[in-house]
């Protein structure tokens, strides 16, 4: 990887994270608009070890642990694992390819919704069926959109390369 | 192409993995006094920046909103302003009734009126008043300026009100000195003259002049005496010695009212031309209908 890609790399997960907290409460309920600080971690993991996936998912979870105090420290398990096994599945199985991608964004958005419900332990029963079933997939699928056309404007910066990986 | 999980998720990855788990267990199981101010103090340190991005954001939004309420505001101030002219207008009628009701000092009904869009709407009109607030059939309903037309029709709450346009209208009406007595009917229904009324039936050796202003008489007891119908324009025919018909510019334009009186009980004067006359030195009565005298004949 050139030296100017990897700043171009971190530049754009910057304006992710920027996104998240200036459009993001501009696109509708906060139920289905798309995460981009979620998306951002995802991004990274394709290019990272597990490892150092692991570690920023606990990083992200615990900054919005932060603004979530009532569930502490369940966001932070829950990007752990995402990040976590996002970046061991997409090296062990995932060819590269703009649909499995986003079928990642769209599994890391659920599975982290899914984690991060059952761990708080704050949704149960109907609401959580809700959740799981109506919310979590629509937040999901615009996460995943949103990643699409971040991969597609600019996957030439975003490349992932196996041997980035080693 | 599929590769190996030892060469992607090291001991040193695995390691992480499991310490990132634990820290997250161990950040669920921190008591509240713990909890609270790791939680505030990520906020004001590490969030700080994205907080107040993410406050300054809903601010502009929030600016946006409000510029797009002021513009819509301006927008109808704007168009307010294009009928200034017709509120004042309006304002006008109102007081002038208000003046006409403190005259009255009781037995009236004040009704707003329910125009509809149609070309007979000039010859009757829904009001807002029925039954309910005491309204009875061949009442008389007025407006500032005179006579606007009979109630021929009442429901619970709403009544309909015959304008003087209505070809059946008839009124018993008499020069406001009393010299000249007819009948008041509508003058046609085509031509340049439609809206304006006629006096007919008065007896061709008695002149009625120009301006003279021609009142209700009273006789027939459906309508009080001294309502202003209108005055005296011309002569609209002459029947071979025996009759004249005179043409009358009605004191009201039914189009023009938005605001009525219903007279329901009996009036405290029994010639209610004092109220009118003293209505129309304050703008809102009968403009020209300076030919009253007051007495009666």
């Amino acid at each position: 990887m050139r030296r100017t890609d990897k700043y171009r790399f971190y530049v754009i997960l910057g304006v992710l994270v920027v996104l998240q907290f200036s459009l993001r409460g501009r696109l509708g309920d906060d139920r289905v608009a798309p995460d981009f600080l979620l998306l951002a971690l995802l991004i990274y993991t394709i290019r990272a070890r597990p490892g150092p996936s692991a570690a920023a998912g606990f990083l992200v979870g615990l900054v919005r642990d932060a603004l979530t105090p009532a569930s502490f420290g369940a966001g932070a398990l829950a990007h752990t694992l995402v990040g976590y096994l996002s970046s061991w599945s997409k090296a062990v199985f995932f060819a590269e390819n703009l649909f499995v991608n986003g079928c990642l964004f769209f599994a890391g958005t659920w599975f982290r919704n899914l984690a991060v419900a059952l761990a708080s332990g704050k949704l149960k029963g109907g609401l959580l069926g809700w959740e799981l079933l109506v919310w979590s997939p629509i937040q999901s699928l615009t996460t995943a959109v949103a990643g699409v056309l971040v991969l597609w404007l600019f996957g030439r910066h975003l490349a992932i390369r196996l041997s980035d990986a080693t | 192409m599929v590769l190996g999980a030892d060469r992607y998720a090291s001991r040193a990855d695995t390691l992480a993995f499991i310490g990132c788990v634990l820290l997250s267990v161990a950040a669920m199981s921190l008591p509240e006094r713990v909890r609270d101010p790791l939680a505030r103090g990520l906020r004001q340190t590490v969030l700080a920046p994205f907080l107040t991005l993410q406050e300054k954001t809903e601010l502009l939004s929030a600016s946006l909103l409000r510029y797009q309420i002021v513009v819509a505001q301006r927008d109808s101030a704007t168009l307010a302003a294009t009928f200034l002219s017709e509120l004042r207008g309006e304002n006008v009628r109102l007081r002038g009734l208000l003046g006409l009701g403190q005259r009255l000092s009781g037995g009236y009904i004040p009704a707003e009126v329910l125009h509809e869009p149609e070309p007979s709407g000039n010859l009757t009109f829904i009001i807002s008043a029925g039954k309910k607030q005491g309204v009875k059939p061949l009442t008389a309903v007025v407006s500032p300026e005179g006579l606007v037309g009979i109630v021929s029709s009442v429901d619970a709450q709403s009544g309909v009100v015959v304008t003087w346009a209505h070809p059946d209208f008839r009124a018993s009406a008499m020069a406001a000195d009393g010299s000249v007595y007819g009948i008041v009917a509508p003058h046609g229904t085509e031509g340049p003259r439609v809206w304006l009324l006629e006096l007919q039936g008065v007896a061709y050796r008695q002149l009625v002049p120009n301006g003279t202003l021609i009142l209700t008489s009273g006789l027939g007891g459906v309508l009080p005496r001294g309502i202003p119908i209108g005055t005296v324009v011309g002569v609209a025919a002459e029947a071979e010695g025996w009759e004249r018909t005179y043409l009358i510019r009605p004191a009201v334009q039914p189009a023009a009212v938005s605001h009525v009186m219903i007279l329901t009980g009996p009036p405290t004067r029994s010639d209610l031309r004092s109220v009118f006359e003293s209505g129309s030195g304050s703008g809102g009565g009968v403009g020209d209908g300076g030919s009253g005298t007051g007495e009666k004949p």
